[in-house]
């Protein structure tokens, strides 16, 4: 897979960015990361405008979007993403400190592909982004650009 | 600090304590100890105590009404008989004088037909004096009046008959005295006399009846009204105790709602505390964790073993506070997590526990005793979490053992429920201790013997206790522990 297609990491800590970033530099794949810093960054991304109106066009491979974040939450992204026929097939994974099953299932309930619990220990952070990293990002085969089944 | 789950019998529970009338030290005002006693009393017995009251002036009432109302009753009767008597004496009397003049004549003319009025009077003087006497059943007096009266009329009726047959004999001449002057003179003087003494005490009877009558009339109307206001007043009094045990149980009620409002209010701020526990306070410990582990992937070459130990050292207080955070996460889940009640097969729910344990049994040597466990009514994900807890307690404390036993069973003592047991052959602990196994925080080892955060058992206690059950155990130093609950059976198994 020679794709140049992103990964979009949405966390507002930029420390956990950090980590997430060393996490992924293991694997050679962290130079394919774009990191926002709130909902609304994410959401300008996805829609090519503000800071991000002049970046290459397309959809990223995978969305790790973090819950809490300043402005737009991690829910309100994820309900724009899920019913925007364009960005629908971008698969998203919540990636978050919260284990609270209401957030699991109100996730999973807006059409989240996938929901991880960020481990408290390092080594197991790690291995949680490098396995999703590579999973998303190289192992699963992303949607065909700006296919719609309906159309 | 105190387990959460244990009660606290210093604090007062009761806010709504009534005071004791035996520990007040002032007595009670003289004016309302009635009153005291009265409101001492519950509202049952209160109404009870009221209608009764009310009953008994209803039922004390009604007797005196009804026995005026009998001697009214009586009285009236009476007052047909006098009055009956008193115009049969005028009848009889009519009749005797009738007889008399109609005797008279017939001396006079000798012509027979002047002799129907006597005879008449002779034919029905019986019958007159049987009803009279019938009459005068009232009063001995009366009765000897009549016994008198009947004998004159004898003897009057007698003299009238001697004179017709003297004058049947002897013609006019024979009986001439006898008619100017009236063949029973005497007698008939007597008879008048006894009549309007007979007359005359009737008529002081009747007075006097009425004169009873209307006393006894005055004192039911008297007797009415007063039972009539009493009733009203106890009525009233009734309907102000139940009124005001009304208001005062609305009053509760309210404030049992403003408090259940209140609680449920806290319960969504604990909701929204640990909420932000789970989500902020886990996230600075990863930080930690993860630049220690960052710092010594690139520097660790160069830095000396004490450095490295300081680095491993941050690294696992993070990650042994992550776990506090987590246990006391679940510990609040299952205090507010609403719970299902479905049947649980405990011989299932234990294979999958053992098979979610299966890395914690990895190169350990453990003989198992499983016997055979019941269906039980209970939240599966509450119940898996309770044979988590003591199973990992029992590898925990036997991992010092070259063979670690493991025996788990349930004991049927009623058809109501069922008491299941983790037995191990570890370390054990002092009995004296057993109070402090189940509350939060509490630990009876050192975290350098046996890791672990205190919050296990407190957790299996506070499921256990929310299925309506009770947990205990038994155990001694070195000789490992018995940790039981009980739980409601499954319906069917009842």
């Amino acid at each position: 897979m020679t794709t140049v297609k992103p990964i979009l990491l949405a966390e507002d800590n930029p420390r956990d960015a950090e980590l997430a970033l060393a996490a992924m530099e293991e694997h050679h794949i962290a130079d394919k990361v774009v990191v926002c810093h709130d909902g609304a960054e994410v959401l300008d991304y996805l829609y090519c405008r503000g800071v991000f109106a002049s970046r290459q066009q397309g959809n990223p491979v995978v969305v790790f979007l973090d819950l809490k974040m300043p402005k737009v939450d991690g829910l309100e992204v994820l309900k724009t993403i899920k019913n925007d026929v364009n960005l629908k097939p971008i698969p998203v994974v919540m990636l978050t400190s919260s284990r609270e099953e209401r957030d699991l299932a109100q996730s999973y309930a807006l059409g989240a592909n996938a929901y991880v619990v960020k481990p408290v220990e390092f080594h197991q952070f790690i291995t949680a982004v490098k396995e999703l990293g590579v999973f998303w990002g190289v192992i699963n085969e992303p949607p065909p650009e700006g296919s719609d089944p309906n159309e | 600090m105190e387990s959460v789950t244990q009660e606290h019998p210093s604090t007062p529970v009761s806010i709504h304590s009534e005071p004791v009338p035996d520990s007040s030290p002032a007595p009670p005002p003289k004016t309302g100890w009635l009153m005291e006693w009265f409101t001492h009393w519950s509202i049952e017995r209160r109404v009870l105590a009221g209608f009764g009251l009310v009953f008994a002036c209803i039922v004390v009432i009604s007797v005196i009404s009804y026995r005026n109302t009998a001697v009214l009753i009586e009285n009236s009767l009476l007052d047909t008989k006098s009055h009956e008597l008193l115009q049969l004496l005028d009848s009889i009397g009519e009749a005797l004088g009738a007889a008399e003049s109609g005797h008279r004549r017939y001396l006079v003319t000798g012509d027979e037909s002047y002799l129907t009025s006597y005879r008449t009077v002779v034919e029905r003087m019986p019958e007159y004096l049987r009803y009279l006497r019938g009459l005068t059943n009232e009063g001995v007096e009366q009765r000897d009046r009549v016994e008198t009266l009947e004998r004159l009329i004898a003897r009057q009726l007698g003299a009238e008959a001697d004179a017709i047959t003297q004058r049947e004999k002897l013609g006019y001449e024979g009986v001439r005295h006898l008619a100017l002057s009236g063949a029973a003179k005497n007698e008939l003087e007597g008879i008048h006399g006894l009549m309007t003494e007979l007359d005359s005490a009737e008529q002081r009877a009747i007075h006097a009846r009425v004169t009873q009558s209307a006393g006894s009339t005055n004192n039911t109307v008297a007797l009415l009204g007063l039972g009539a206001l009493l009733q009203l007043v106890l009525l009233g009094s009734v309907y102000f105790l139940i009124h005001h045990d009304v208001t005062e149980r609305r009053r509760v009620a309210a404030e049992l709602q403003s408090r259940g409002e209140l609680l449920e209010a806290s319960n969504k701020e604990l909701e929204a505390f640990s909420y932000s526990v789970s989500h902020d306070l886990r996230a600075p410990l990863r930080h930690i964790d993860g630049y220690a582990a960052l710092l010594s992937k690139v520097a660790g070459e160069t830095l000396n073993d004490k450095a490295r130990r300081y680095l491993q050292t941050i690294s696992d207080s993070a990650k042994q506070m992550g776990q506090l955070i987590d246990d006391l996460l679940v510990f609040s889940r299952m205090g507010r997590q609403d719970m299902l009640r479905t049947t649980v097969n405990l011989d299932q729910l234990v294979k999958t526990v053992l098979h979610d344990l299966r890395l914690d049994l990895q190169g350990r040597t453990i003989s198992w005793t499983m016997h055979p466990l019941p269906n039980v009514s209970g939240d599966p994900a509450m119940l898996r979490q309770v044979f988590i807890n003591l199973i990992s307690n029992a590898l925990k404390f036997t991992a010092t053992r070259p063979e670690t036993k493991i025996e788990i069973g349930a004991v049927m003592r009623n058809s109501v429920e069922a008491e299941v047991f983790v037995r191990d052959n570890g370390v054990g602990f002092d009995m004296q201790y057993v109070d402090k196994l189940f509350g939060v925080f509490q630990r009876l080892h050192r975290n350098d013997e046996f890791e672990g955060t205190g919050i296990g058992l407190a957790n299996v206690r506070r499921i256990i206790h929310r299925h309506g059950g009770r947990t205990w155990a038994k155990g001694a130093l070195d000789q490992g522990a018995t940790f039981y609950f009980s739980l409601p059976l499954a319906r069917s198994l009842r």
